[in-house]
Order: C-alpha cells, then sequence, then structure tokens
C-alpha cells in the first residue's frame, strides 16, 4: 500500500522546473470551484514547494473551459511570487489570519485562501487532510512567498541548476532572440543609425558600473559631451544618472530623460551645458524644453493606491452591491485618470517632437520610474517600430530594464518594501491597451500578449523583472555562483532568460495568441498591388456635418507661448452649458489644436498615432481587470469572437501566399511531382486556423470574454459569503491589510 | 446637391454660427423645405453643417438685439447637440428673418404645411415598404400551427386600433371571446404571439395591463385566455407575467383602472415586476445625458456625472428585463406575457430584444428591419407622439426617447457579440439619423391604421428602400451565422458603455473607431486576389502539363511571372 503511494506521488509529481524541490504537502485536500457549492470542486494533494503552490489532482474541471497552459506551472498552480497574501481560516472557531513568513499559527486551518498578485483568489479546504499537514503546508506556503534576500527566489535556483545541467556552456537562454538587449554598444549604436541620430554617441564611462549603479553599462549622448565633461557634471545628479538619449524623431529633435540636480548651485549651469549640447545635437539646432514628470503626473504611492482600488472594485467587493455604484466607485479609484494622465502628457511631448520640432528633456527624481512609462508612450505614439512585436520588447528592455527600473521592488517581490511596491509596469500596459483598443490594427500584438506579459512578473525566473537594475543581476549572479561554485567563465552575469524567450513558458501554437491578425505594419501580409492598394477608406464620416472643419484649424498660427514646463491642464476648453444666453469664446492651446488637426485627418497606422484623450474614450481594460470574474465573462462572446473570424480569414490569407510562393519556386519540369496544392509545413502565425470551406455551425464553447483565461477555479470569492470571513471582507476597505487581519486573529 | 422636390425657401447672407468647439465662423445659411445648411467660405475646405430640420426640437430667438446689432437663434436638436447662430438685425423690418423661415419648415405640422416624406419622391431598386409581410414573418415561425391560429377579427382595426391586422392567437379561443378579453385589457391590447420557439414551442406574447382597476376586477375570458396560452406550450406548466414596471407604479394604475394580474386569479402564472420606468422619467435621464456629453466633456468627473443621469442604469434594466425573458424561453422553456401599462413602449423594448436575443433571424439587416416593422411600427409605438414629427410643441409630455434607448442596448449587445450581427454601428445610427429626419415615411404616424390611412406605402419612400440599396455600407464583415447561437449579453456595468460614437459624435475631438471592419475587408479582398492567382496558376500548370505530354520537345513555357509580395 505505502509503496504504491509513493509510485503513485512520483508519477504525480514533476516538477516541471530544474531546481525545483518540495518543501511540504498535505493529501486529501479540495479546491474550491463552483460559486456557491461545493458541486464541481476537486480532490487532490496541494503541495508547497520552492517555486509554487501546486495541487495535483486527477478530476477533471467540471465545465469545459479554456485555459492557455504554461510550461512553468500546471494547470493549478501559482507561483510563490504571485502569492500576494496567504490567509488561513478555522471555521468552527470562527478564526483567520493572514499569515507572514516565520509566524506562528495558533489554530489547524480548516481553510486556505490565496490572493494572488494577478487577481485571482484561490480557495482551498482541508476538511479531510490531516489538519498537522495542512498547518505545515500553509505556514510553509507563508514562508516561501516571502523570501528574506533576492538570490532566494525562485530564478536562482532555477538557472543554478540549468549550468550544472549544462557542463561547460550549454546555456543560452534568449540565445535565439532576435532583439536587442541593450546590453552591448553595437545595439545602441544601431539604434543610434535606425533613428538618424547622427549627433549622439554610445559612451562607455559606466562599464562596469563604475559610475552610476543604477545606469546601465552603455548610455548614449551627445557628441559634443565628451567623457572628460561628464565625468565632471555626473556628481550633481541624483545617484549619478546622467541624461540618457532614448529616441530620436525623424526631424531630429530628440527625446532625453534626465534626473534631477542634487546640488542648487549648479543647476542653472548644468541645465544649460546640457541643453546646449542637446540643442548642437539638433540639426535644425531648435530648442530644447524640459517636462518635469514629478511636478505634473500622480506619484507611485498614488498609482499604487489607485491600482489597489480598482483591484478591490473590481474582485473583492461583491458583484452585485458593486453594480449601483460602479461607474463612482471607478472614478474614485482615480486608475483611469492616472491612465489619462500619462497618456496626456505622453501625447503633449509627441506634440512638441512632432510639431514644434524640439527636444524634450523628462525630468524626474530619480529618472527611474514615470520616466519609464513616459519615454515609452512617446516612442510608441511616434514610432511604428516599436509597435512591432520585437520592437516593443526592445523597447521595454531600452526604457525600463536598461534604464534602471525598480522591477524587484515595484513588484515587491520579498514583501517587505510595501512602501516602494507600485504597479508603474501595469499602469504603462494599461496606457498601451487602450491605444491598441483605440486603433487595433496598429500593433502586431494582442491584449492576450500584454497581459500574458504582466502575469509573467510574477513568475520570478525572468531577468526582466528580478532586478532593480542591470548592476544588481550581476553583483547578485556573482554572490550566487560563487556561494553554489558555479563556474562563471567570462559572464558577467548569469545568463537568466529575458521573458522575452516565449518559449520558455509557452508552446508556439499559444504563442501564436500574441499575434494579431489585423496588424497593418510592415513585417505584416501587406498587398502591394493596385486592386487592393486602391481599397481605401469610403466610410462616410458618421459626423458628416461636421466635415471640413478642422483643417479650418490651420489659419490659426501656433503661437509660442507654450511655458516651458508642461503644466497639467484639468480643462482645456471652457464647458459650455447647452444654455444660449452667453456668447463665450473658445480658447484653445496649440496642444489641442494640434491633436485635433491630427484627429481630422484619416490615421496613418504607420505614422504617429495619438490616442484620444476624452475621458469618455477610455475604458476599463476587462480582460486584465475581469478575466477571473466569472459573473463578467461574457459566454460565448468577447471581443475575442472577432479575433476567432479575423484570425481564421488571416490564416487563410497566408496559406495562399505560401502556397504562391510554392509555385513560383517549382521549376516547370518538377511541377508534376510537386505539389502545390498540399498544405504548406505549417508555421501559420495565426491562433485560429483556416478550417473546411464550410463555417462551423455553431460556436465555439470555449470563447468567452476571458478567453484565453477561465474564471473557473480562479475566483472563489462568492463562496466566502456568509462565513466569517466573509463579512470581514465586506468591511475592508482595501486589499485585506496584513495588520488588521492579523489582530483579527487571536 | 437638392433632393427631388426639395427647393430653396430662403437664403441668408453674413449669418454666424456659433460653434462650441471652434468658435465664430462667418457664412451663407439656406433654409429648404427639408434641411438647413451652413457653409462657411473663409476655411479650406469649405466649413459645412447640413442638417433634416426634421431633427431641430426647438427654435428659439436669444435675448434681444445685442450691442452689435446683431440677434441670435438658438436650435435645440433631438439628436444630441445643440447650434446657435447670431445675424444682423434686419433693417428692413417687414422682412422675416431666415429664422422664421426655418420655424416654419422645422415645424411643418404645426403651420399646416406637408412633412417632406410625403413630397420626396426619390426612386430606389427596391420598395421598402415591402421588407415586412406579417404573414410570411409568422409562416417562418411555423404559424399557423396545431395551437396558433392567425385571426382576422382585426382586420378593420376594430377591436383594438393600436395593434396590427394580423394577430396570432392561441387556436382554441375564438373571434367572439377575443373581443371581451379586448374589453378587460387597456386600449383593447390583448395578448397576442410576438414569438413562438422552434423547439420548445414557449412563446413570446406580448398586451397591455389587465384593467383590475381598485376593486380587483377579474375577467374569467382573460384568465382562461392566459391558460391558453400556458396550454399551447406542453413543456411547461407554468407561465411568467412580465410586468415591465416598477411594482409601485404597477400598483398606482390600480387608481386608473389598470393594474396587474393576481396570482389568485391567475393559476400556475407567476407575476415579476422588471422595474423599468416610464417615458417621463426616460426623457429626464437623456436630457441631463445631453448636459454632460455636449458641447464638452467634464474631464474630472466623467463616470460620476455620466452616473448621475442614470442613462446607463435605464439600459441596465431594460437589458436585464429582456435577458431575463429570453433565458425563461430558452432555458426554462416557459411561454411568457409580457407588458407594461399600454404594452407600446416597454414591452416593445422587451420583446424585440428578447426576440434578438432568441432569433439569429433578427440579427440579420432584413430581419432586423422586420423586426422593427412588426414588434415597433404594426404594434403601435406611437412614433409621431414620441418624437413630436414637425410639431413645434418641444415640451409636449408624450414625447420620450424610447426607441433611442432600444437602439442603445441593440448597441451594447453588439459590443458584446461582434460576430453575431450582420449590421453595424453605422446600420443604427442611420436608422436613428433618420427616425428625426422626415425623409422617410417609415416612422411617420402611430399605428398602422394610421399609416393605412395616410396611404404611407403609395405616399411615402421607406427606409429600407434606401438601406437596402447600399447593404455594403451598413454591413459587418465579421458577422457569421452560427446557428441556434443564442446571445445571453452580460447585463452588468462592468460590460455596459456610453455609445460614443452616437452620443459624442458632434466632437471633433473624438475620431470614429477605426473600424477593425475595415481591415477586414482588406483582408478579403486580398484572399480574393490570392485566390484568383492562384487559380491562374493551377491551370496554367495543368494546361502546360498537357501541352508537355502532347508536344515532348517543344521549348517549355516558363510560367506567367508572378510579383512575391511578402
Amino acid at each position: 500500500m505505502g509503496s504504491f503511494f509513493i509510485l503513485k506521488n512520483k508519477y504525480l509529481l514533476e516538477p516541471c522546473a530544474s531546481g525545483e524541490i518540495v518543501v511540504n504537502e498535505v493529501s486529501f485536500v479540495r479546491k474550491c470551484i463552483g460559486a456557491d457549492s461545493s458541486h464541481g470542486d476537486l480532490w487532490g494533494k496541494l503541495i508547497c514547494t520552492n517555486f509554487k503552490v501546486s495541487f495535483i489532482t486527477h478530476d477533471a474541471l467540471p465545465k469545459q473551459r479554456f485555459q492557455v497552459a504554461n510550461r512553468l506551472l500546471g494547470e493549478h498552480d501559482v507561483p510563490l511570487a504571485c502569492v500576494e497574501q496567504v490567509v488561513t481560516v478555522n471555521d468552527a472557531k470562527g478564526k483567520q489570519k493572514v499569515l507572514c513568513s516565520n509566524q506562528k499559527l495558533k489554530f489547524n486551518p480548516t481553510e486556505l485562501v490565496l490572493y494572488c498578485k494577478d487577481f485571482r483568489i484561490i480557495r482551498f479546504r482541508f476538511d479531510e487532510a490531516g489538519p498537522q499537514s495542512a498547518k505545515k503546508v500553509c505556514l510553509a506556503i507563508a514562508h516561501y512567498s516571502q523570501p528574506a534576500d533576492p538570490q532566494l527566489l525562485f530564478g536562482f535556483e532555477y538557472i543554478g541548476k540549468q549550468y550544472y545541467g549544462s557542463l561547460v556552456n550549454g546555456v543560452d537562454p534568449g540565445g535565439g532572440l532576435q532583439m536587442p538587449l541593450f546590453d552591448r554598444p553595437s545595439e545602441w549604436d544601431r539604434e543610434i543609425k535606425r533613428t538618424g541620430a547622427a549627433e549622439w554617441r554610445v559612451c562607455s564611462i559606466n562599464e562596469g558600473y563604475v559610475v552610476s549603479p543604477s545606469l546601465p553599462e552603455y548610455v548614449v549622448v551627445p557628441v559634443s559631451l565628451a567623457d572628460q565633461d561628464l565625468k565632471q557634471y555626473l556628481c550633481f545628479f541624483t545617484a549619478h544618472r546622467i541624461p540618457l538619449w532614448c529616441w530620436n524623431h525623424p526631424n531630429g529633435s530628440a527625446l532625453v530623460r534626465m534626473a534631477s540636480i542634487s546640488d542648487p548651485l549648479q543647476q542653472r549651469k548644468l541645465d544649460q551645458r546640457i541643453c546646449s549640447a542637446i540643442t548642437k545635437s539638433h540639426p535644425q539646432r531648435s530648442d530644447v524644453l524640459k517636462s518635469d514628470l514629478d511636478k505634473n503626473l500622480p506619484n507611485i504611492q498614488d498609482i499604487q493606491a489607485a491600482f489597489v482600488k480598482v483591484r478591490q472594485i473590481c474582485v473583492i467587493e461583491p458583484f452585485e452591491e458593486s453594480e449601483e455604484k460602479w461607474l463612482s466607485s471607478m472614478e474614485s479609484s482615480r486608475w483611469l485618470e492616472y491612465v489619462r494622465a500619462f497618456l496626456k502628457h505622453s501625447a503633449e511631448v509627441v506634440y512638441l517632437l512632432e510639431g514644434k520640432h524640439v527636444s524634450v528633456i523628462l525630468q524626474e527624481e530619480e529618472d527611474r520610474d514615470l520616466s519609464c512609462v513616459v519615454s515609452s508612450l512617446v516612442q510608441l505614439m511616434l514610432d511604428p517600430h516599436f509597435r512591432s512585436l520585437t520592437g516593443f520588447q526592445s523597447l521595454v528592455q531600452k526604457e525600463w530594464v536598461m534604464a534602471g527600473h525598480r522591477f524587484l521592488h515595484r513588484c515587491n517581490h520579498l514583501k517587505k518594501n510595501d512602501k516602494e511596491e507600485s504597479p508603474l509596469f501595469q499602469l504603462f500596459l494599461d496606457c498601451v491597451w487602450q491605444i491598441i483598443n483605440q486603433y487595433p490594427a496598429a500593433f502586431e500584438f494582442t491584449e492576450t500578449y500584454l497581459t500574458v506579459l504582466s502575469d509573467s512578473m510574477w513568475i520570478p525566473v525572468f531577468s526582466t523583472f528580478l532586478f532593480n537594475c542591470p548592476q544588481q543581476r550581476t553583483e547578485n549572479s556573482m554572490d550566487f555562483a560563487k556561494s553554489k561554485c558555479i563556474p562563471m567563465g567570462e559572464e558577467k552575469a548569469l545568463r537568466f532568460p529575458p521573458v522575452w524567450d516565449w518559449s520558455q513558458q509557452f508552446t508556439p501554437k499559444d504563442q501564436a495568441l500574441f499575434n494579431n491578425p489585423m496588424y497593418v505594419g510592415k513585417g505584416a501580409t501587406c498587398v502591394q498591388n493596385g486592386t487592393v492598394k486602391s481599397f481605401r477608406r469610403t466610410k462616410k464620416n458618421y459626423s458628416s456635418t461636421l466635415r471640413g472643419m478642422p483643417s479650418s484649424l490651420r489659419n490659426i498660427l501656433m503661437d509660442g507661448h507654450d511655458s516651458l514646463t508642461l503644466t497639467r491642464r484639468n480643462s482645456l476648453v471652457p464647458r459650455l452649458k447647452p444654455d444660449f444666453s452667453q456668447i463665450r469664446e473658445v480658447v484653445e492651446s496649440p496642444t489641442e489644436r494640434f491633436f485635433r488637426d491630427w484627429v481630422s485627418r484619416p490615421a496613418d497606422l504607420q505614422g504617429m498615432l495619438i490616442p484620444q484623450l476624452l475621458p469618455s474614450h477610455l475604458a476599463l481594460w476587462r480582460l486584465y481587470f475581469l478575466r477571473w470574474v466569472p459573473e463578467a465573462s461574457i459566454p460565448k462572446g468577447g471581443p475575442v469572437t472577432a479575433y476567432h473570424k479575423l484570425s481564421q480569414l488571416a490564416d487563410e490569407v497566408e496559406k495562399l501566399q505560401s502556397q504562391l510562393r510554392q509555385y513560383k519556386g517549382a521549376t516547370p519540369a518538377s511541377t508534376p511531382t510537386s505539389n502545390p496544392s498540399a498544405p504548406p509545413s505549417d508555421h501559420s502565425r495565426m491562433y485560429f486556423k483556416a478550417g473546411s470551406t464550410h463555417e462551423p455551425s455553431s460556436i465555439p464553447e470555449y470563447l468567452s470574454s476571458s478567453f484565453p483565461f477561465s474564471p473557473v477555479g480562479n475566483m472563489c470569492r462568492r463562496s466566502i459569503l456568509g462565513t466569517p470571513l466573509s463579512k470581514f471582507l465586506n468591511g475592508a476597505k482595501t486589499w485585506l491589510s496584513t495588520e488588521t487581519l492579523a489582530n483579527e486573529a487571536l | 446637391m437638392l433632393l427631388p422636390k426639395e427647393s430653396v425657401q430662403d437664403m441668408a447672407k453674413d449669418v454666424t454660427y456659433i460653434c462650441p468647439y471652434i468658435g465664430a465662423l462667418r457664412g451663407t445659411l439656406t433654409v429648404t423645405n427639408y434641411r438647413l445648411f451652413f457653409r462657411c467660405m473663409d476655411r479650406e475646405p469649405a466649413f459645412v453643417l447640413d442638417l433634416p430640420l426634421g431633427v431641430v426640437s426647438r427654435v428659439e430667438k436669444i435675448g434681444g438685439a445685442s450691442s452689435r446689432g446683431e440677434v441670435s437663434y438658438g436650435l435645440v436638436c433631438k439628436d444630441i447637440r445643440n447650434l446657435r447662430f447670431a445675424h444682423k438685425q434686419m433693417e428692413d423690418s417687414l422682412r422675416k428673418s431666415i429664422f422664421e423661415i426655418l420655424m416654419k419648415f422645422a415645424f411643418p405640422v404645426s403651420n399646416g404645411l406637408p412633412i417632406f416624406a410625403f413630397e420626396y419622391g426619390q426612386v430606389y431598386p427596391e420598395n421598402g415598404w415591402k421588407v415586412y409581410d406579417a404573414q410570411a414573418e409568422y409562416k417562418r415561425q411555423g404559424i399557423p400551427n396545431e395551437s396558433w391560429r392567425i385571426t382576422k377579427v382585426n382586420d378593420h382595426y376594430e377591436v383594438c386600433d393600436t395593434y396590427p391586422s394580423n394577430l396570432v392567437v392561441p387556436v382554441n379561443i375564438p373571434d367572439e371571446e377575443l373581443k371581451r378579453v379586448a374589453a378587460f385589457r387597456a386600449k383593447g391590447r390583448i395578448p397576442v404571439l410576438s414569438w413562438i420557439h422552434p423547439e420548445s414551442q414557449a412563446t413570446v406574447t406580448r398586451c397591455s395591463q389587465p384593467m383590475v382597476g381598485v376593486n380587483g376586477k377579474r375577467s374569467k375570458d382573460d384568465e382562461k385566455y392566459l391558460q391558453a396560452i400556458m396550454d399551447a406550450n406542453a413543456q411547461s406548466h407554468k407561465l411568467f407575467i412580465f410586468d415591465a414596471r416598477p411594482s409601485v407604479n404597477a400598483a398606482a394604475n390600480k387608481m386608473k383602472g389598470g393594474g396587474y394580474e393576481s396570482e389568485d386569479a391567475y393559476q400556475n402564472a407567476e407575476l415579476v415586476f422588471l422595474d423599468i420606468h416610464n417615458i417621463h422619467v426616460m426623457r429626464e435621464s437623456l436630457r441631463k445625458l445631453k448636459e454632460v456629453v455636449y458641447p464638452n466633456i467634464e474631464e474630472s468627473h466623467w463616470l460620476s456625472n455620466l452616473e448621475s443621469t442614470h442613462w446607463l442604469e435605464h439600459i441596465k434594466l431594460i437589458l436585464a428585463g429582456a435577458l431575463r425573458i429570453a433565458d425563461k424561453v430558452e432555458s426554462g422553456k416557459t411561454s411568457v406575457v409580457v407588458h407594461c401599462s399600454d404594452g407600446w413602449d416597454r414591452t416593445a423594448q422587451l420583446t424585440s430584444l428578447a426576440m434578438l436575443m432568441l432569433d439569429g433571424h433578427y440579427r440579420t439587416i432584413r430581419g432586423f428591419q422586420v423586426l422593427l416593422e412588426k414588434e415597433w411600427l404594426s404594434f403601435g409605438h406611437r412614433f409621431q407622439l414620441r418624437i413630436g414629427h414637425g410639431d413645434k410643441n418641444h415640451t409636449d409630455a408624450d414625447r420620450s426617447p424610447v426607441f433611442l434607448q432600444f437602439i442603445d442596448c441593440v448597441w451594447q449587445i453588439a459590443r458584446q457579440f461582434p460576430a453575431a450581427f450582420e449590421f453595424n454601428e453605422y446600420f443604427l445610427v442611420t436608422i436613428l439619423d433618420h427616425m428625426y429626419s422626415c425623409l422617410f415615411g417609415t416612422f411617420m404616424c402611430n399605428s398602422e391604421q394610421q399609416r393605412v390611412k395616410e396611404e404611407l406605402p403609395k405616399k411615402t419612400v421607406s427606409l429600407w428602400a434606401y438601406i437596402n440599396s447600399q447593404l455594403e455600407e451598413f454591413t459587418n464583415p465579421l458577422y457569421v451565422n452560427y446557428s441556434n447561437h443564442v446571445l445571453f449579453p452580460v447585463v452588468s456595468m462592468r460590460h455596459l458603455e456610453l455609445w460614443v460614437g452616437y452620443y459624442i459624435r458632434w466632437n471633433p475631438r473624438m475620431r470614429p473607431q477605426e473600424p477593425v471592419h475595415q481591415r477586414y475587408k482588406e483582408l478579403l479582398a486580398k484572399r480574393a486576389e490570392l485566390q484568383k492567382r492562384v487559380e491562374e496558376l493551377q491551370r496554367d500548370v495543368t494546361n502546360r502539363s498537357a501541352s508537355s505530354t502532347e508536344r515532348a520537345g517543344s521549348p517549355t513555357r516558363s510560367i506567367t511571372p508572378v510579383q512575391t509580395f511578402v
């Protein structure tokens, strides 16, 4: 009997990641699935490893569903880094407790609820499980989800094992990636060339991180600034962060980011020097405008508070009860307001670069948070290259990873930087989603891609999200390698895979979910033939009675009165009541005029894209915020039904093209043997393939607005209604606060 | 530029249009018997304002002459905008201002003039009045059948003057009894079939409130009649009566002789109130909405301002009601009776939305036209009164955006199921625009009887003639005609949205959504082209292999050069 069990366990437990070890486990655990009853619940074993919380079951989920599979995780697994709070409950005793690392638990839990960073709420019951083992597993989960040190993050074990396993230098994660990571001078050089930034150069004074630990080893600076000058200036900048070049507009204007100048006595002089160097690098010697982000945008605590509130509204509050005040609750969370503020500020910078032909410096105290969002958004709006998949990834690599965004702290991977936790990156992804939502054919990737990218932050094996800056990666690598006797050879750091190596997580087929069938980019299928090219937008503008208006705006001269610092305007146009009694002058800023003029023209998806900034045009990113909420899931509906149809058509087009290529490649003599009508080797970019000529008679069951995710078993919020915990949750204003809950339990 | 039978009535130079977005524009204003046309040539390209006079709800002169000697006029429009003009005081005080001319033609009914739809004589390839044939539609539903028959009792609109001539009733209720039931239902609007489930035979029937009154009057005939409706569906021994009103309102109606079915009187029937408010509440809600969206949106409190209009809340209640009806019929296989007070506003919204969820036919372009003709027009939604075509009495309490709400609900469902409708957003906007424009006869009058009497099919053009002459414009290329696809939208504020493409379309800061459709059409065109090339090549290959076997040794032709485009 016993041996049978071991065998069975072995069969069941195959840790899918290298370096993974089981810490604790308990059998006869029930995973709650249904909202209101135990019907459909799954029986299995709950395991805590050094990587994840795993639930292993032979039961199949009751409902047919779809959930994209992750190669690093099983169907029911949650990485420990994704666990935000561990709540244990004993409903007989009416007790609950939020477990932290190294804590004691004075009761035997009957229930475990995991609140996850990706908004899932997963619930296990221990009614039939051994009380002591259950308690041990709960404590282990609490302990291991709060590592004391970055090197205890699973990524180190993961990569360390790979070094052992691979003998000499077999590890090459991401080696096949066709995108720059910006850790080499040549990649910066290429970017300089690509953007035509002739008067800028790669500077290597920070090689080995000798001058600034938070800057990348290679930075781009104006040609007119010599290394000597920079070395002289750097001590006046916060954390020695000298100005960093981000991007050049084809008109020669540059986008630069910069930390504040710490010495007020030097400020004026230094400002002048930097500005004049940037001006010298502009072909027209245009001015430089500085945009103070700290002054004009919400700070990281504001953003965190908004995120906590929006999460509260979307997943914690009872669904029906929150309906009535849904809109005003959304407003009071301020999340969309902040999304809009960042988009708007970025659009104003776009106006300066594109409309006023001036260079712009984004200034932020440390240049590691708000600047990342704004500089990336500006580049997305202006440069179609960044709207391709690899372009977008290189943008994140350049403006976030290399620029030293503190992913480790902002993600709060170690759970001890609560004050530093802030979802800047999620905010950025939401901003990107808003643009995608408004211009669905302009991006090569889908909202699924953005969502999966966000989820990857909680799988702590990717170099992208593990560290506060490249230097930290090197330092931690060295320490870890030393302690584990890993031969590093010539390498400066362990080769953690970047998140961009998507094969770590997904099969090629599932990666097809990232591809937007509508994309009209350079690499996309684009017909260069007369018949299709002449296919113009003939659609009438709905507001046809207003046609002709916007060009009238051109008569108004651009004035030069924009202040040097962009200020946030709450309302650019005075509110006009539908009241005729007064004539009011319409005051419009040049920026507004620029936007409106652009909106009046058909959008060139390969050119500049400015999001519509009316508050009515910003929407809640439903896939991201509501995908786990069963009540919000539209069965057989949602945007995916359009995606489904579009993908099939795009796939058909691809197949025809490849068929044509085969014909062309076929020499006349070989025609009879080669068979051009055979389906080509399957390298389709589309997830949904063109089927037979007949449409399926019914819509696929698995399509829902949550696709490719599924709420089933991932949101057990409802079922706790009526229990003492639910009473508590209803009263809680935010995501369970550790202190209050801990105090509750005696 | 003029339509057939359209004629210029007046023209004035040096009129100022005070645009809320770009300020004062000086130009020429023309008024015809159909439209207002303003053109400002100072701009490149010229600024043009072109609106049918039918959309004008009221014209008011604002204040006296200003210091600059200008008089100004405001036009409140039914399509969520206000326009403001100013012009110099007439030197010749006897001459009528162009705005007086405008008032005359904007409100032809009040001025004893014909509505333009009766003059417009454009000929279209299709006669839109033939789109709906009641008998054909009932035949499509499988009626008459063993349980339901088409009665001619209302052929001359004698039983109910707001109902159509063709009515579907249970087989075993003779016409004489129908008349007695009519006596017990407000305005004689007896329960009749709107839709029958092709498999379960569960039905959607509609009517007006029973005339219960304060004393709780009963009618054996009415009770028997509802029992017959229940019996016609063998699958269920229950009947659901959906009263669209809030229960308080339904009870208050007893004072006026109306009321609702008591469950004592109607065995096996369950009464459900759907809490949808009356036309006055809806009118007020739209007024508030207009304030919030036009001309500008207050940036800082957009969502709470929107919430305070309750517009989406009303939309939600209507959709929720329709969803409950559809769910009872589809999942519960139970027949339902739907009514409100008179059964021509909320009832029309509910039955038509439920039918749209239940029956994919109504989600095609022609099917939707049939749905409107049937549930709205033939069943007497009072368009003339609700819209006030050509009538200057803008404060008329009978006006209400009931139909606009319905179209908004359709848009909301289409947002959730982007591939389930054959028509696109532009189709819905066009229907609304022409409901106000008075160019077509479709939305004229209050009932089928009036339309027959006014000879609308003879004297006016149907909107469907225009729409069906250019279907391409209105087609959603993503449409997939899945069979038996019943739509269960998620009726939650989490998914409902303000229809910006309609309510905010006048704001020049808004760009109409880059259509997904556009890209889809491009892909379709490309597929067609590629298919052609592949076929050409295949033919070529076949020919060549044939010819090469026949004439071996002859010089091989090279295949037609193909451009590669990768």
